[in-house]
């Protein structure tokens, strides 16, 4: 078996997209135009973030990754001085996100960080409730300031009151200085993500590893299950689809949510009688902020969430109801859970037979516990609350410039821009605005996107190997331990090559949630397709998101392409108690809707009994 | 209802650890083990008393105290003697029909309650006294008048010249009653053996169940290469599975007690002999089993093809795991004073990927 990987640079561009660089910021290329920096790239690890990315890059979407790019490298390097540790570095590659973990490079260097680690670390872990509640207030400054930023067609004249206030700036400043401002905040808002979260996981893998030592073999799983939160903040949208569907039925009004209406209708329909009012105010305190959840991961902008696509809660409301009539219990008993969240440690300690091992396991497992409630709940903060945000004021720049005629249409072109090009764009808006001349943009854009979408076309067919380069001997990078699950064991699974089996009736991928189902198979590639699920169908999706959990009440089980025992589909899928495999790579291309499929949570293995009649 | 003292049968619910002298060790403790929720293969007890019964009703207790006594002191050779005459006795006597209608009417109802006519049951003997292995069991007797005819055996087995020189020894008298257990034969589909640790590292939050198809002697003897599951002990969780070759299995020739070997089917071979269900109910029990004993446990199951889950799991033998039980536990880890040096420790080890 090999022991490297296809050297970066050797990836050969897909025929058709040459060119693609220029979508992409020229510092992510893989490149040999100096030396060091090409010998250094041929020398390190670079694994594919599918965790992140199942999809390429948009150039506008890229942001985010920029964004972790700069803060969680950061942290290790220059703040927390992590003693082993440096950032991770990125590059892209036909329109995929390569990342690797940095290591510092000699022993010297890092014995000289480790005094440094425990004070600046020491003093988070020491003073953690108390910074953690200031982030929560910082965030949420982040958060108002987003709200009130809005982007308007600029107006033929500007307003009497300038002028009589002697204001002296323009509606074009205002705006260039606005779109500044609001990239500056999606930035900052990504600080603050890594604030904690880099010392949060670092506990946890102490806690795994501690654990791992004194149990081999445990599951991470199990070992979630003993230090995690609750994911409190990513299910109160859940939680509160399901108080509103209790109240739909309290109120007496199952007979209005049972007509085949879009959300627009029904709520006018709501409108119109007493009762439906007062469950449209419960509805709108509601959806703020918690319909801020993400369709998807939130990490691009075709996940949109709830507040943008009202229908999506609406069917989950419907389901819910038909649940309740059929008086079937639903929603997550959280107080159990944490009871078996303590039973479950409890009883595991009482296994130990050792007085130094139990040491051990209570020093991980109370910072832990500590850390992880942050590790969780960020998520609900910047992915889905200020991305969602986010990304409908990318919209309103969009319509702007749409308006402009500088694209067709803004909701699906504005994200083949590159966000300094939307910036060069507005200049282009607004000094030809100002002059009272037309812009190049709407001769010069059109042209390029409709370049990129082909080229980006290209990218979703080509599919990305898993890694490039050269494995390390050890990882000390707490995020690619954690996160994304790098160990020997899937560095050698990457290695012996992408199994050949393309014939075969068998998928192979992770267990996710113990037990065995048969069922239907239904492959789901977007959120606006969940109102197709069928009563006892097994879901098939690229990865599920804490949005989906109404949906959960209908399946017989679920399979994702994508992440591992901790991801959020193999946590709810427990929960929900349905049989579940995660991380099948390929699962939503070689099952089709219809397929008759088996899947065993406990090994992973999927089965396709019988194909669906074309 | 009778007197527990005077019953000839009790089944083995109606028992527990405290009426061996009533039904034997054997019986007492399969009674015992019910009472803990630890499924045993179904069945009943013949008790001591009617051994005594038998004796008496047949006249055989009065032939034999004047027989022996005409003996003498035993020696090896009159031992071996008195056996023969005892052992003749009792074997070709006619069972007293006040026994044999209670016997019958007992077994009928376990045909019933396995759906099986003419079960397969076992006969075993059941001092009230330890005397290891020098009294017979019979395994895969069926129907009325075999059972009948291997109950006098196993009786007078208690007369067979070891177990009489061996009574002779430790000064007991040369009359001896024995209870009988007649358990259902556990029709093995697949059987094997359940560790309530990993025995491969002494791991205590592991359950390691190894099983094969058919007779547990397959695995016992290491004839084939079972299934192995690991289990978690906590949440039960199936944490790995090794699906073994499980080329044979040893059955019973049709209507006999020997054991053979046959081959198993190929698809059968690649296919896991345990559901997921069954995996997860061994598990469960095993874990009952240790907390009953409160050790570590090594346990023989089968999984019995007549019966419905979860009654098909059948614990057929424990005894306490006798390796990582004796080893002092050495500690896996680092000591560290404090969760902080933990964490700077873990993160300059890392995690080897090679």
């Amino acid at each position: 078996m090999a022991t490297r990987f296809m050297d970066p640079h050797d990836v050969p561009t897909i025929p058709g997209t040459e060119g693609w660089e220029t979508m992409y910021p020229y510092q992510y290329q893989f490149s040999k135009d100096d030396p060091e920096r090409s010998a250094f790239e041929s020398s390190q690890i670079w694994f594919y973030d599918g965790l992140h990315y199942p999809e390429p890059h948009y150039p506008f979407d890229l942001i985010w990754d920029e964004a972790w790019s700069l803060a969680l490298s950061q942290y290790n390097t220059r703040h927390f001085m992590v003693p082993p540790a440096l950032g991770i570095a990125h590059r892209i590659v036909n329109g995929y996100v390569y990342i690797s973990p940095v290591g510092v490079p000699t022993m010297e260097e890092i014995e000289k960080r480790v005094p440094l680690f425990v004070e600046r670390a020491g003093y988070y872990y020491e003073n953690w409730d108390r910074l953690y509640e200031n982030w929560k207030k910082k965030m949420t400054a982040v958060l108002e300031q987003l709200e009130a930023t809005t982007f308007t067609d600029l107006p033929e004249m500007e307003d009497i009151r300038i002028i009589r206030d002697g204001v002296g700036k323009g509606s074009g400043y205002e705006m260039l200085k606005k779109y500044d401002e609001l990239i500056n905040l999606g930035l900052l808002c990504w600080q603050h993500h890594f604030e904690f979260l880099n010392l949060a996981y670092a506990a946890q893998v102490t806690f795994f590893n501690t654990a791992d030592q004194i149990f081999p073999g445990i599951p991470i799983s199990t070992l979630v299950k003993m230090s995690a939160g609750m994911e409190a903040l990513l299910f109160r949208p859940d939680a509160e689809l399901i108080s509103l569907s209790k109240l739909a039925v309290s109120a007496g009004l199952e007979d209005v949510f049972a007509k085949p209406l879009k959300a627009e209708q029904l709520m006018a329909e709501l409108e119109k009688i007493p009762v439906g009012k007062e469950w449209l105010s419960q509805l709108h305190k509601s959806r703020y902020p918690w319909f801020y959840i993400s369709t998807g991961t939130g990490w691009y902008h075709t996940h949109i969430s709830w507040n943008d696509n009202l229908n999506i809660p609406f069917d989950a409301i419907r389901t819910n109801i038909k649940a309740l009539k059929a008086g079937k219990e639903i929603g997550r008993p959280t107080e159990s859970l944490l009871k078996e969240r303590d039973r479950i440690a409890e009883e595991y300690r009482g296994l130990i037979r050792s007085d130094d091992d139990r040491a051990a396991f209570d020093q991980a497992l109370s910072v832990a516990r500590l850390a992880l409630p942050y590790a969780e709940d960020h998520t609900f903060y910047v992915e889905h609350w200020f991305h969602s945000l986010f990304w409908g004021k990318i919209r309103q720049v969009g319509k702007v410039l749409e308006n402009a005629g500088f694209m067709e249409n803004a909701d699906t072109d504005i994200w083949y821009l590159k966000r300094d090009e939307i910036k060069q764009a507005i200049w282009d808006y607004t000094t030809a605005w100002a002059t009272g001349i037309k812009p190049r943009g709407p001769s010069y854009w059109p042209k390029q996107i409709a370049r990129r979408k082909e080229i980006y076309q290209k990218f979703k067919e080509w599919t990305p190997p898993p890694a490039l380069g050269t494995p390390p001997e050890v990882v000390t990078e707490p995020f690619t331990i954690v996160m994304w699950g790098v160990t020997g064991d899937v560095l050698k699974g990457w290695l012996a090559g992408p199994e050949e089996g393309e014939v075969s009736n068998e998928i192979q991928g992770s267990p996710g949630s113990s037990g065995v189902v048969e069922g239907k198979a239904r492959v789901l590639m977007s959120v606006e397709e969940l109102a197709d699920l069928q009563e006892g169908e097994i879901l098939v999706a690229r990865t599920t998101s804490p949005s989906w959990a109404p949906s959960f009440v209908k399946i017989a089980g679920a399979v994702t392409d994508v992440g591992g025992p901790m991801c959020h589909a193999a946590i709810v899928c427990r929960e929900y108690g349905l049989p579940t495999v995660v991380g099948t790579g390929k699962g939503t291309q070689r099952i089709k809707t219809g397929d008759l499929i088996r899947i065993d949570g406990d090994t992973g293995k999927v089965v396709i009994l019988e194909r669906a009649k074309a | 209802m009778e007197e527990k003292e005077k019953r000839l049968t009790l089944w083995y619910e109606e028992t527990d650890g405290k009426d061996f002298p009533l039904v034997g060790k054997k019986n007492a403790n399969l009674g015992e083990m019910i009472k803990a929720g630890i499924p045993v293969s179904p069945g009943f007890a013949l008790t001591i008393h009617a051994n005594n019964r038998f004796l008496e009703l047949t006249g055989i207790k009065g032939t034999i105290e004047t027989q022996i006594e005409t003996l003498g002191h035993v020696t090896f050779d009159t031992a071996k003697h008195a056996s023969a005459i005892a052992m003749e006795l009792i074997e070709s006597a006619e069972m007293p029909a006040l026994l044999e209608d209670d016997i019958l009417e007992n077994y009928d109802r376990l045909c019933e309650m396995s759906q099986c006519p003419s079960c397969p049951v076992a006969v075993r003997s059941s001092g009230a006294v330890s005397m290891p292995g020098q009294m017979e069991t019979y395994l895969n007797i069926c129907g009325e008048k075999d059972l009948i005819a291997y109950i006098r055996k196993c009786w007078s087995s208690a007369y067979n010249t070891e177990a009489i020189m061996y009574r002779m020894n430790k000064g007991m008298p040369f009359l001896f009653n024995i209870g009988v257990g007649i358990p259902k034969m556990v029709n093995s589909r697949v059987s094997g053996i359940i560790f309530t640790i990993n025995p491969i590292n002494g791991d205590m939050s592991k359950i390691s169940i190894d099983a094969s198809y058919g007779l547990g002697e397959a695995v016992v003897s290491g004839l084939v290469t079972p299934d192995t599951y690991l289990v978690d002990k906590v949440t039960f969780e199936l944490i790995k599975l090794v699906v073994g070759s499980k080329e044979i299995q040893c059955v019973y020739r049709e209507g006999s007690s020997d054991i053979v070997e046959t081959s198993v089917d190929e698809e059968k071979r690649v296919t896991r002999c345990l559901s997921p269900e069954e995996v997860k109910e061994l598990a469960r029990v095993g874990k009952l089993i240790e907390g009953y004993y409160g050790k570590a446990y090594d346990i023989e199951f089968g999984i019995d093809g007549d019966m419905e889950f979860p009654h098909n799991v059948i614990i057929l033998q424990v005894r306490p795991e006798s390796v990582w039980s004796k080893k002092e536990a050495a500690p896996r880890t680092e000591r560290k004073p404090d969760a902080m040096s933990r964490i700077v420790s873990q993160l300059m080890t890392g995690v080897r990927l090679r």
